[in-house]
């Protein structure tokens, strides 16, 4: 039954798809904490996300635990006590480039676009809005943006010993390349 | 001062030392080498996925966090952001696979898809694909 389910959600995105959407599976999502006692960074080079072109519809997922620290401590802190991943494994954004009009699809080149919508992290869902840059080219799109989060914006409690190291803002980057999915 | 005084203080000393020492060790520990750790599991890529598919969580319950070793055949290498390497496995659906991201590998440009390559790392989970974080490349055998 699964399968069967699965195999009409395939036909029915094979459909209604064609060179509308754009994909990509390894998209990269990383933060950035600066201040003058430690620096800290976190990647994810496992996002999945999808860019609807006709629509400016954007949605992105990532896991928890694919955020990678360079100290395993670290990870670990992250993983269990600020974001408890067991708990709430995903993180999700959708949202909508809303001046898509300004982007033209059919010649390469930058464009800067705005794009709004709600970014879920740790089961709490907040709307958020930033400036960012689409690079139409030969092989796909490539999508550029960098904004800030605030942890306690999403219930994320970071104790008293440990808040002076870690940034009130943390600076997200996202970097996507997507390919154009082929309709199968 | 007394004898028993100078080696209270000296094992002081020593304790408050050996926690420095040791906190600082944590603290700056690293990933556990993959090349070198022990599999909690050894799977084909095939079988890795559908578990996730057929149960997802099931096989969360059971892989999640814990290092496995996945053969299969290469779907696609890609370049990934920091100089990391996202490599893919081919598995018994087309449109999800086993998804390795390595930190560097000396030499990428010596896989291509098709052949037939071990790699061991930690699983974080299911999106479309079951991801692994941390790989290492155990083994790739030119056809």
């Amino acid at each position: 039954m699964k399968r069967l389910s699965l195999l009409i959600f395939l036909l029915a995105i094979a459909i209604t798809v064609n060179a509308q959407k754009f994909m990509t599976k390894n998209g990269f999502i990383g933060f950035f904490s600066h201040t003058a006692m430690e620096d800290i960074k976190g990647d994810n080079n496992q996002v999945a996300a999808v860019l609807d072109i006709s629509t400016g519809d954007m949605v992105f997922q990532a896991l928890i635990k694919s955020f990678h620290f360079d100290r395993a401590l670290m990870e670990e802190h992250f993983n269990e006590n600020y974001m408890e991943s067991d708990k709430f494994p995903k993180s999700t954004f959708k949202g909508k480039i809303t001046n898509l009009s300004s982007v033209n699809f059919s010649k390469n080149g930058t464009y800067d676009v705005t794009v709004e919508g709600d970014l879920m992290i740790h089961d709490v869902t907040n709307k958020i809005s930033t400036k960012g840059t689409l690079e139409v080219a030969p092989e796909g799109i490539n999508a550029n943006a960098k904004f800030n989060i605030i942890p306690e914006d999403f219930k994320i409690i970071i104790p008293g010993v440990v808040r002076e190291k870690i940034n009130k803002n943390l600076e997200v980057t996202v970097i996507m390349k997507y390919a154009p999915l082929a309709g199968k | 001062m007394k004898l028993y005084v100078k080696i209270a203080l000296g094992f002081v000393v020593f304790v408050a030392l050996a926690g420095i020492l040791g906190a600082l060790y944590l603290f700056n520990l690293k990933h556990s080498d993959m090349a070198k750790a022990k599999p909690d599991f050894i799977v084909t890529a095939t079988v890795l996925q559908k578990a996730f598919e057929d149960n997802e969580t099931a096989a969360s319950k059971l892989y999640i966090n814990k290092i496995l070793e996945v053969s299969g055949k290469i779907a696609s290498v890609k370049p990934a952001e920091n100089k990391f390497i996202s490599i893919s496995l081919v598995t018994g659906n087309d449109l999800s696979s086993v998804i390795c991201t390595c930190p560097a590998i000396s030499d990428p440009s010596m896989l291509s898809a098709g052949e037939e390559i071990t790699l061991r790392g930690e699983c974080s989970g299911f999106l479309m694909d079951v991801l692994l974080n941390n790989c290492a490349l155990i083994q790739n055998k030119k056809k």
